[in-house]
């Protein structure tokens, strides 16, 4: 183990893509298999703008660090046509650029696009670190992915020791953590923050909530909620949030009003989701568009058999996709349903108005 | 031998049976060999029981039209 993969360690840092994964494991692993490095800055949580303002505030820094972690090839995935990919090019940056899909940005889609194939999700059956096989069996280099926020982290805890990396955060979850604070705020934006903060102070960090909250959407697609009555006692943290069946996840934090209907909500949300699979895993490919229909069909009306169905459906979608988009969508219905009611909401009739879109930002 | 030779075979007892999601195109050959596996709402398999009969598990394996059953070391 070398000297930084040690430091790291020491310093507790975690992937901060929304897997919270240990780095320095990652890292150990990466060095065994002289792997490659691939920087994720596609952002492509919904709503998500962290590491692109990564690339647009500490660019020398993710170089830096990444100079450090590999010998062997480094480069920055961005979404198409994005502000970040246009910044990274103008730097001259070694770039590969991804399509505007939700699951494109996931590890083992980047590392397929990489080697030149489709931007989905591989059937793995060890990590990608290591290395592995494309669909028609093609030797795919060993590479690491790492969140561009993550590669920051390690760069600063190089620059500033594991000591001040611990000032921050709890000590389970310890360290600086950018947030992505969506709508509801005076001042949306990206800012520093860390594990175990209140919504409270979250808030204040963007200007304060402009609105008397309803709740709090956290983590995009594969996150979910926290009404606002239950807020004072959570802490944005895996920890702090873990009685509600979620985690900070990409840390986006988004806010649905008081007195709005939250389902709307829910099933835009649902609605971009089933558009967003690979079309590779069939409980995938039906599954989530079954979901979405499951959802609009009780809002059209009260209906059992729905309802059981729906739940029925929950059950069958986690564990059964060649990447955890599945189980992050059945995860945030779930957490809809225990945060808005255990049963899809009807429209109340005379009320008519246009979903939000949702969708991936530039 | 020649089970193993084919893939069919429980290479050892720290193996179980796994569907490689991408090639399961759900034909559902596998549900009426093996007890153990349930079918979703759309066809896909769903496994209950991993480590299943040996002669059962050869057939469902080599009898797969997507090859799409193999048999993975455990990791938990």
């Amino acid at each position: 183990m070398t000297a930084l993969t040690e430091l790291v360690r020491e310093a507790g840092l975690a992937g901060r893509g929304g897997g919270s994964f240990s780095t320095a494991t990652k890292l150990e692993l990466a060095q065994q298999h002289r792997a490659d490095l691939i920087i994720n800055a596609c952002d492509g949580e919904v709503d998500a703008r962290k590491d692109g303002w990564v690339i647009e505030h500490h660019l020398m820094d993710v170089l830096g660090a990444a100079a450090q972690l590999t010998t062997g090839r480094v480069r920055i995935a961005a979404q198409r046509d994005s502000v970040t990919i246009a910044r990274l090019q103008a730097a001259c940056v070694d770039t590969l650029a991804v399509p505007r899909h939700y699951v494109s940005s996931e590890e083992s889609s980047l590392v397929r696009l990489a080697h030149g194939g489709p931007a989905r999700p591989l059937t793995r059956y060890r990590p990608i670190t290591a290395g592995g096989r494309s669909e028609t069996g093609r030797r795919l280099r060993p590479t690491l992915v790492l969140n561009a926020e993550t590669v920051w982290r390690i760069q600063q805890i190089r620059d500033h020791g594991a000591a001040w990396f611990r000032s921050h955060g709890t000590e389970r979850e310890p360290g600086p953590r950018l947030v992505t604070m969506v709508r509801g705020v005076a001042r949306p934006g990206v800012y520093e923050a860390a594990a175990g903060m209140t919504f409270g102070h979250l808030g204040a960090l963007a200007g304060g909530f402009t609105a008397p909250v309803g709740a709090f959407w956290l983590g995009g697609l594969g996150g979910g909620f926290v009404a606002a009555a239950d807020a004072p006692v959570a802490r944005w943290s895996r920890d702090g949030l873990r009685r509600w069946g979620i985690g900070p996840g990409a840390g986006t934090i988004d806010v649905i009003r008081a007195g709005d209907d939250p389902w709307l909500t829910v099933t835009a949300a649902l609605d971009y989701a089933a558009g967003e699979s690979a079309g590779q895993c069939g409980p995938c490919m039906f599954g989530i568009p079954a979901l979405f229909d499951d959802v609009a069909a009780l809002r059209r009306s009260p209906d059992e058999e729905a309802v059981e169905r729906l739940y029925r459906r929950l059950g069958q979608l986690p564990g059964r996709g060649a990447c955890h988009y599945p189980d992050g969508i059945a995860g945030f219905v779930r957490s809809a349903l225990r945060t808005f009611g255990e049963v899809p909401q009807a429209v109340p009739a005379r009320r008519h108005r246009h979903l939000s879109v949702i969708g991936p930002q530039s | 031998m020649i089970g193993r030779l084919l893939g069919g075979a429980q290479p050892s007892d720290r193996h179980e049976l796994v569907v490689d999601r991408i090639a399961c195109a759900g034909r559902g050959v596998c549900a009426q060999i093996l007890p153990g596996i349930e079918l979703d709402d759309w066809g896909y398999p769903i496994i209950h029981d991993a480590v299943p009969d040996p002669d059962d598990a050869h057939a469902a394996v080599v009898m797969c039209p997507s090859r799409a059953l193999r048999w993975v070391e455990r990791t938990r």
